[in-house]
């Protein structure tokens, strides 16, 4: 494309005389960077269009308003067109019975369930790094909880406790990470199976049961408007942090850690700081999570919880977050959600054989990774001219 | 007085002396160019100055008033700012962001003011004659050119009275050049004080009111404009004591392998993509051959090339008359080709392993025991043998090698491709950073090696060293060899403005 309105910022950036004759020859020296090809070394072709030049398509549709058409070239707008393909075909796959009240209530209750914890490991991902052992951090958190209840303790006192134990948890990660230096994953891999052993060690052989009722009354089947209370609650929650990652300089400070750590520790951010805040916010967030489970599900026993970092995960990476940190939005993983669970609930309404449903999961991150890599999309949670 | 004075100024690292004592000063509106050959200082004083180091003796002086730089943050509030080499950028955030991030300007409970931010920038992006919807744009997305541009608005919106470029053109094309050349006119024009760091002896003259010349981390002269030529330069960058280095070096020269012996290696037209074009060498045995070149110039992709770690695009490599292809290093080390690599840190040792470990690990096949298990008591008399041979001094060979110094380590790396029976050895950067009495001591080891029968390859940026060990030199520059010298040919003058481009200024001023 050499129309005209492709030029560069300002006059020509390039002048094709001197790089045709040099071009060649000069090549090696452009990027002194090792034992690989420079990333996109400007071609000496005078044909080829400058890279700086502003995308003059793209610009003129934020002019014109046509925000429509730029929504459906993103990455929200391609999950936006999945999602509506995903409810039609189990719509018909399950012969309506998708739309059941019972159905429709108990899943927007598991959109919250994975929602909540969703935006804290946005936050995390989005700094670099990845949390993987908050399935187990959920059923200790629940354990844990649930005993407080089989002593007698009321839900208002025993909700903050959920949401301190997970904090603390998550503050274990963060200071495992940072305080030793050891990747998130590895990190993570060890306290996925510490938190489990610690649930069965709290947990013995028992199942516990004695969940007081007026948890599920107060946040699944009480409703605001049309919404389950736990469904308003994460909606709330993500409005909230969506606003704060674009708009916030603190948020902001969140992006530019995954984008260039050690740029953001020169430009006076507390890189660490902000690190451990993430951390303790997605345990926060999972012991909410914990507290909304046993409000649908009122059972503790060994195995609550397992395969929960899987769901989530897979929801932050399909909604485009990029695992290497430094790009995603809010709303990606808002959607993100919405169509994972979807999914999962499709498998049962469909009478597919349950492990399908994880096939399915790490299908969609495989799948996710490879779309992100292929379509790296616009600045990071900054859309369009508004910024 | 002038506006910025660096005095006294002193770094160590181990016990190499980096710096010794360099005073350099600039004024408001005025340019200084920083020249200096690989490793001559340059680096070093620049993170001194933008506060990524401190110095251990010396003094940096803004309007006559000492300043304690604790981190770059403090001397970008004292107003001294850098564009570096490699564009520090975050890439998947928009123009704006990375012109303001961590100096936002923020309303109630830390909003960003993206309005106030976008006024802020306008006079800025003006000053640079860039387009208003640049600021929209990712990071990713624009070119290196045009990203090293947001990295100059970027020092002009932490309002940098001092602007310091490292080597900024080694990423540009000649245009984006010259319309670098241009903005720093301008920005001098406007008042600021540049100090513009460079290899590149064209550029001086365009660019500098005034050029300080650095060598081994001394100040070696310093001129203004039109007192200086491009000889001058080059005999102070070379080194003032270049006499003395050649009379050293005929002492060490032993007469050279016969060049009329068929080569033991022969490479013809050899080309890489990005690195390197049409090299052509012909190493004979008994011969040491030395590839000089600037950071950048394709030296090491050339032998990487050879040892089958980078594919090349063209060409061939024939070993003793066959042509090969290697297509790994484990398969050139089979063919009989050596590499020590460059960087021993990275590419290097084996740090958490004893020393034995590190020495012998390229020749265990020959320490096969029973059942197939290594011959461990051999093992640890080779690594004794190798210890007295190359006179490494450690506790024992079962010293973790990460504890040793610097000279013992790759005294250690050396043994370990030394001691096998390698055709072809090419050694990259045989004695960074260690200290003069080790650097003679490989030296000689070289000089065993090729005695014995190697075709050697000594890569460097230590010209002193190049010319020392030498029998014959290679020179790269932008991914070409430029010249080739032996014998009295072989002055630092002739091997330097080779590798520099010396004597084209025309052509780029043009």
């Amino acid at each position: 494309m050499t129309a005209p309105t492709d030029t560069p910022p300002h006059g020509s950036g390039r002048d094709p005389e001197h790089d045709a004759a040099h071009g060649p020859a000069q090549g090696p020296t452009r990027n002194p960077a090792r034992d690989a090809i420079p990333p996109a070394p400007t071609p000496p072709d005078p044909a080829a269009p400058d890279p700086a030049a502003p995308d003059t398509k793209a610009l003129a549709a934020g002019a014109r308003g046509n925000r429509l058409a730029a929504f459906a070239g993103a990455r929200e707008g391609v999950l936006a067109i999945t999602l509506v393909v995903v409810l039609v075909g189990i719509t018909l796959g399950s012969h309506g019975d998708f739309w059941s009240h019972v159905n429709i209530n108990n899943l927007l209750v598991r959109i919250a369930i994975t929602a909540i914890p969703a935006i804290g490991m946005t936050l995390v991902i989005l700094t670099g790094g990845i949390d993987v052992s908050i399935g187990s951090m959920l059923g200790l958190v629940a354990a844990v909880g649930g005993l407080l209840f089989q002593a007698g303790w009321s839900v208002w006192a025993v909700a903050p406790v959920f949401v301190l134990l997970g904090a603390g948890f998550g503050l274990v990660n963060a200071a495992i990470i940072l305080g030793g230096r050891v990747p998130p994953v590895v990190a993570t891999l060890g306290t996925l199976s510490i938190f489990r052993m610690a649930v069965f060690l709290v947990l013995g052989s028992n199942w516990i049961t004695m969940i007081p009722p007026e948890l599920t009354t107060l946040f699944i089947t009480s409703r605001l408007w049309v919404l389950p209370v736990a469904t308003v609650v994460a909606l709330v929650l993500m409005i909230l942090f969506a606003l704060f990652l674009r708009g916030f300089r603190t948020g902001r400070h969140i992006y530019a850690i995954g984008n260039n750590a050690e740029a953001a520790r020169l430009a006076g951010i507390k890189v660490r700081r902000l690190e451990l805040y993430t951390y303790v916010l997605l345990g926060a967030f999972t012991g909410i999570a914990a507290l909304l489970t046993l409000g649908q599900s009122p059972l503790v026993q060994n195995s609550t919880g397992t395969g929960f970092e899987l769901g989530v995960i897979a929801a932050v990476v399909l909604g485009g977050t990029e695992l290497s940190g430094g790009k995603g939005t809010i709303l990606g993983t808002a959607l993100g959600t919405i169509i994972v669970e979807l999914i999962k609930d499709g498998v049962v309404l469909m009478h597919i054989q349950p492990f399908w449903g994880g096939v399915l999961l790490g299908g969609i991150i495989l799948v996710s990774i490879g779309a992100n890599r292929r379509f790296p999309g616009k600045a990071a949670g900054t859309k369009g001219a508004g910024g | 007085m002038a506006t910025f004075e660096l005095s006294g100024i002193v770094r160590n690292f181990g016990g190499v002396r980096a710096l010794k004592g360099v005073d350099i000063a600039v004024d408001a509106g005025e340019s200084l160019v920083l020249l200096g050959e690989n490793g001559a200082g340059k680096s070093t004083l620049i993170k001194i100055l933008t506060g990524a180091l401190a110095p251990d003796a010396g003094e940096i002086r803004i309007d006559g008033v000492a300043q304690d730089f604790r981190s770059p943050l403090d001397a970008q509030n004292a107003g001294i700012s850098a564009v570096y080499q490699e564009p520090m950028i975050y890439p998947h955030l928009s123009v704006l962001e990375n012109l303001f991030m961590g100096r936002e300007i923020t309303g109630a409970f830390g909003r960003v003011d993206r309005a106030a931010m976008r006024r802020t920038a306008r006079p800025i992006l003006a000053e640079l004659e860039l387009d208003e919807t640049i600021l929209d744009r990712p990071m990713a997305a624009l070119s290196l050119g045009y990203q090293q541009l947001v990295l100059i608005a970027q020092t002009l919106a932490q309002n940098a009275r001092l602007i310091i470029f490292d080597e900024p053109t080694s990423i540009l094309s000649r245009a984006e050049t010259e319309r670098l050349f241009t903005i720093i006119d301008r920005l001098r024009a406007g008042g600021r004080a540049i100090v513009y760091i460079t290899h590149r002896l064209e550029e001086v003259p365009r660019v500098g009111d005034r050029v300080t010349v650095l060598t081994d981390g001394a100040v070696t002269g310093g001129y203004g404009k039109g007192g200086f030529s491009e000889t001058t330069l080059l005999e102070l960058m070379a080194g003032k004591n270049s006499r003395e280095i050649e009379a050293e070096i005929t002492a060490h020269r032993t007469p050279a392998g016969d060049p009329a012996t068929p080569p033991v290696m022969e490479i013809a037209g050899l080309s890489h993509p990005a690195h390197f074009e049409d090299v052509n060498l012909r190493l004979p045995p008994g011969m040491i051959t030395g590839i000089y070149g600037l950071v950048g110039s394709g030296r090491s992709e050339v032998a990487l090339t050879i040892f089958g770690e980078l594919t090349r695009s063209a060409g061939t490599i024939r070993l003793e008359g066959q042509e090969i292809a290697p297509a790994d290093p484990a398969e050139a080390i089979a063919l009989g080709i050596g590499y020590l690599p460059e960087d021993r840190k990275l590419q290097g040792i084996f740090a958490s392993k004893p020393l034995e470990a590190n020495m012998t690990s390229n020749g265990l096949a020959r320490f096969r025991g029973g059942w197939g298990l290594l011959d461990f008591p051999a093992l640890a008399a080779e690594a004794r043998r190798i210890m007295g041979q190359y006179n490494i001094k450690a506790q024992s060979a079962r010293t973790l090698i990460s504890t040793l110094s610097g000279g013992n380590q790759q005294k250690g790396l050396f043994a370990r491709w030394a001691g096998q029976p390698f055709k072809v050895l090419i050694l990259d950067e045989p004695t960074r950073g260690i200290d003069v009495r080790t650097k003679d001591e490989i030296h000689d080891f070289i000089r065993d090696l090729a005695t014995g029968g190697v075709a050697v390859v000594v890569i460097s940026s230590d010209l002193k060293e190049v010319l020392s060990v030498s029998d014959r030199i290679v020179v790269m520059r932008a991914g070409r060899v430029v010249d080739e010298v032996s014998g009295t040919a072989m002055t630092p003058e002739r091997v330097l403005s080779a590798a520099i481009g010396a004597g084209q200024t025309g052509e780029s001023a043009a």
